[in-house]
């Protein structure tokens, strides 16, 4: 009756103790609570990265078949993880800056920062400089939406923004107003 | 002398042996005297080559290991006693370092585990554990190697403690709060199910009141942080797990 690791259909492997029934009821000893919670906070930004996601909701515990079942329930010993335990843990996260509330003053959705903003904006000049798209203007849907799969796939607008911010401190970025949006030209670092 | 209670064999010095030989004398013949000493300082000298020349199967080979230790205590002599630090087994085997070793590997486990367990931890998990740290496979180290090694860990006042909580299941505790009797039967149960526990299972089984059962299973809960809640029992509602009765698979 050992609890064992498991690998999910999309290839992901969770750890023996997401197989312990209790890991899915927040715990009311606070070293437990942290002990587990510190496991959830891993977990979760594990298999975000693994299936780039980017946004964590209460909703993702309320409703099933959304892009986190594989984390939030488990099938097997009939378990999940409940709305104000997930929650909960978005609360912390955000406190530990390993998340933020994305629109901000709610707290039903968060973005989760698997790379942190520093980090992508390295991401991103790289992109743009090994793709030869330095100087050239480029829309926030082309970089977000490429034609090729880029490692900017997928990355929410609030999240894209933040890095060029981060970038143009540095003078490697300038944000432009374009026809329909918002563009950006980048520089040489 | 003492057959029952295990002589080191550091009591086979010179110095000792002329005094209580100077004691016997009066009791046996100055030739059977004479007899008893040279045997037992040719008893002494085979041990001692013995133990040089298999060494090597002594530390590695746990059967090995086991009929030697079973053989010293046949005959009476505890490796581990005798004036000298770490006992005849520092002396005439170099297994000073290697009881240390294991010693700092019991409490490394202990300890990384702690957070999960409350500080107590199965001992065939603490077995397997620290085999894995010393890149072994199973069955170098053994139970008893283990539980030896923490008789020498106590002097550290750390609370180490090897607990047998029936059905031949035994606990390290390496907290210093020790276990009441209530827990260490709850642990007992505990252990029938693979870590799961509820407060019917104590009632029915042991003939607890509802009460005392709760008490117990509320301490280790939220007091001692000894066992994890479950909210979505399907039978009960609520239900315990005490994660170092839990098998574990890394």
């Amino acid at each position: 009756m050992a609890l064992s690791t498991h690998t999910t259909p999309s290839g992901f492997l969770l750890p023996s103790i997401h197989s312990a029934p209790p890991f899915f009821t927040e715990q009311p000893n606070q070293s437990t609570h942290a002990h587990l919670t510190e496991k959830w906070m891993r977990l979760i930004l594990a298999y975000a990265r693994h299936k780039r996601l980017f946004v964590l909701r209460v909703e993702d515990a309320e409703v099933p078949g959304g892009e986190w079942d594989e984390i939030l329930r488990n099938e097997r010993i009939n378990r999940r993880i409940l709305p104000p335990y997930l929650s909960s843990l978005m609360a912390i996260m955000v406190a530990k800056n390993l998340a933020v509330y994305e629109p901000s003053k709610q707290t039903r959705a968060v973005l989760l920062y698997w790379r942190l903003p520093e980090e992508w904006a390295d991401v991103l000049h790289s992109w743009a400089t090994a793709t030869g798209q330095l100087n050239t203007i480029l829309t926030f849907y082309e970089i977000s939406d490429p034609p090729i799969q880029s490692p900017l796939s997928g990355i929410p607008i609030p999240l894209l923004r933040r890095a060029i911010t981060i970038l143009s401190r540095s003078n490697r970025a300038q944000i432009i107003g374009v026809a329909d949006g918002e563009g950006v030209r980048f520089f040489v670092g | 002398m003492n057959m029952h209670r295990g002589v080191g064999l550091a009591a086979f010095d010179k110095e000792q042996l002329s005094k209580r030989f100077a004691e016997l004398s009066s009791e046996l013949s100055k030739t059977q005297v004479d007899n008893l000493q040279s045997q037992l300082t040719q008893f002494r000298t085979a041990l001692s080559h013995f133990a040089a020349t298999h060494r090597d199967s002594i530390r590695s080979d746990p059967a090995f290991r086991h009929a030697f230790q079973q053989m010293c205590s046949s005959i009476g002599v505890d490796p581990l006693a005798g004036p000298r630090k770490g006992g005849w087994w520092a002396e005439m085997l170099g297994m000073g370092d290697w009881q240390h070793e294991l010693g700092v590997q019991i409490v490394d486990v202990c300890v990384s585990t702690r957070e999960r367990n409350g500080g107590v931890i199965e001992m065939g998990e603490l077995v397997r554990m620290v085999s894995k740290l010393r890149g072994v496979e199973s069955g170098v180290i053994t139970e008893e190697d283990v539980i030896r090694s923490i008789k020498t860990l106590q002097p550290l006042g750390a609370g180490y403690e090897v607990l047998d909580v029936g059905g031949g299941k035994k606990m390290v505790r390496s907290v210093v709060k020790e276990l009441d009797a209530d827990q260490a039967v709850i642990l007992a149960e505990a252990q029938v199910e693979g870590g799961w526990i509820v407060e019917a299972i104590l009632e029915n089984r042991r003939g607890w009141t509802g009460e005392r059962a709760r008490a117990a299973l509320e301490n280790m809960l939220l007091r001692d942080g000894l066992c994890w809640l479950d909210s979505q029992d399907e039978h009960y509602g609520q239900a315990y797990w005490i994660p170092s009765a839990m098998r574990w698979d890394e």
